[in-house]
């Protein structure tokens, strides 16, 4: 090899290249998330299903899309200590969910699957769960179901696609994302930290307590289920415009891009 | 029980059955290649990450259609290429690609292994300030090539173009850098 080429080749092995992340683990997490055990050359029809709404560069990669801080970080500045109390500006809170406003937030964090549990049909998530799932009738059945059992009570995500009156949400790509759990069993369950040019709103929505995020995003995270303060690296993500909502025994949660009085008029036709 | 690595044809196999273990091997062993590939075309570590991880999705989607003989690293490079530059052609940008030396063969770190000696510091130096004057455009070429010791077939997929393409580029930019080289040392 000529002497430039060669001189060019040691030089690629002594470069400071970005360290490779696990990506064998992070792919392997999401094919397992989609149910991929199956062999690929003989897709089940729910396999071949699952690419269309969540293809792997598009819609799976939206909801995987979630921007992570290191779990030191988010240990450190979500764990509920006196000291870090001090940042927080104002504090929101329904049985099942905290908000909380905060002067710091997070350092950019890095890009992680977002987990939604695993697939399932509606009758199938009714069966697993200590509840029924409530849909929407405004929207009907929803596109995809997602159940996760790791939370008391166990936990689904309904995910709708976007459609008229339900523009695409850049932090999961789908119109609508709609969680539901036990919120009497998991009392601290979901948390969110906003920044100060987050608008947090507390509202009623037929009587029952709710609470309104739209803006700048905010941070959500799940408390890792037996321990009321720890924050699991996986969970943490950036949300878009949110409803929580306090329905007897749930904590329901929309997620998406539309405004409040969509939000309250999806979640007053849920039954 | 097995305790020797299986090869990359049985672990195709495997894969193509479904053993979502023998995909998550493959990966590992083309991770690094693959990313470094993908940092190669975005110029950002970020975009790099995201783009190969889409890439070994999809690759996993089409491994029905993959022959099972055929070799598996430049047919997994020409897909995470193609993500990496859709995602590069999207975003209406490109990082400028940052190459630095690794600290420990900056002068007064340490001397890790005897390679380090076939490059002094100055040469080394040198080369990458020559290197860094390149436009984008032969700068990945070199890089794909020699730094990241791509075949020219996969140099080719990783850019984009004609094997003719990068034999021309990588010409042109051998030839330039050639030139800098002698006027720093002139």
């Amino acid at each position: 090899m000529p002497e430039l080429e060669r001189m060019l080749t040691q030089l690629g092995r002594e470069l400071d290249y970005p360290k490779t992340p696990d990506l064998a683990g992070t792919v392997a997490a999401r094919l397992r998330e989609l149910g991929s055990q199956a062999a690929p050359a003989a897709p089940t029809a729910r396999a071949r299903r699952l690419p269309r709404l969540l293809p792997p560069a598009g819609l799976r990669r939206s909801l995987a899309l979630a921007l992570i801080a290191l779990l030191v970080l988010a240990g450190t500045v979500f764990a509920a200590v006196p000291g870090v109390r001090d940042a927080v500006l104002e504090f929101f809170g329904l049985r099942g969910a905290t908000v909380e406003r905060r002067e710091m937030l997070p350092e950019v964090p890095r890009v992680r699957p977002l987990r939604l549990g695993e697939r399932v049909s509606l009758a199938e998530a009714s069966k697993s769960l200590s509840f029924t799932p409530l849909v929407p009738a405004t929207l009907g059945p929803p596109d995809a179901v997602y159940v996760r059992r790791g939370v008391p009570g166990g936990e689904v995500s309904l995910a709708y696609k976007p459609r008229p009156g339900l523009p695409e949400a850049r932090s999961t790509k789908l119109g609508l994302l709609l969680g539901e759990f036990r919120g009497d069993l998991a009392p601290e369950y979901i948390g969110k930290v906003a920044p100060q040019t987050t608008k947090i709103e507390r509202l009623r929505v037929d009587g029952a307590r709710a609470i309104w995020i739209e803006g700048a995003p905010h941070f959500f995270f799940y408390r890792a289920p037996g321990s009321a303060y720890g924050v699991t690296e996986r969970s943490l993500r950036l949300a878009a415009n949110v409803l929580l909502l306090e329905g007897g025994r749930m904590l329901v949660r929309l997620e998406g891009a539309f405004d409040r009085e969509r939000a309250v008029v999806i979640a007053r036709s849920l039954r | 029980m097995e305790d020797r690595p299986l090869d990359e044809s049985e672990l195709v196999a495997r894969a193509k059955r479904g053993q979502l273990d023998a995909y998550e091997e493959i990966v590992r062993r083309h991770q690094t290649i693959a990313f470094r590939t993908a940092w190669v075309i975005t110029g950002s570590a970020a975009e790099a990450e995201e783009a190969a991880q889409d890439a070994f999705m999809k690759a996993h989607a089409a491994l029905p259609r993959f022959r099972k003989d055929a070799p598996v690293r430049p047919w997994l490079l020409t897909i995470v290429a193609n993500e990496a530059r859709n995602r590069a052609r999207a975003a209406g940008r490109r990082e400028r690609l940052a190459l630095r030396v690794a600290e420990e063969r900056r002068p007064g770190g340490a001397v890790p292994s005897p390679e380090a000696a076939l490059l002094d510091s100055e040469q080394r130096e040198g080369l990458l300030v020559a290197v860094s004057r390149l436009s984008e455009t032969d700068r990945r070429a070199i890089a794909c090539r020699y730094f990241l010791e791509l075949t020219e077939a996969e140099t080719a997929a990783a850019l984009g173009c004609a094997r003719g393409t990068v034999k021309s580029r990588l010409s042109r930019a051998l030839g330039r850098l050639r030139e800098q080289m002698e006027v720093a040392g002139a």
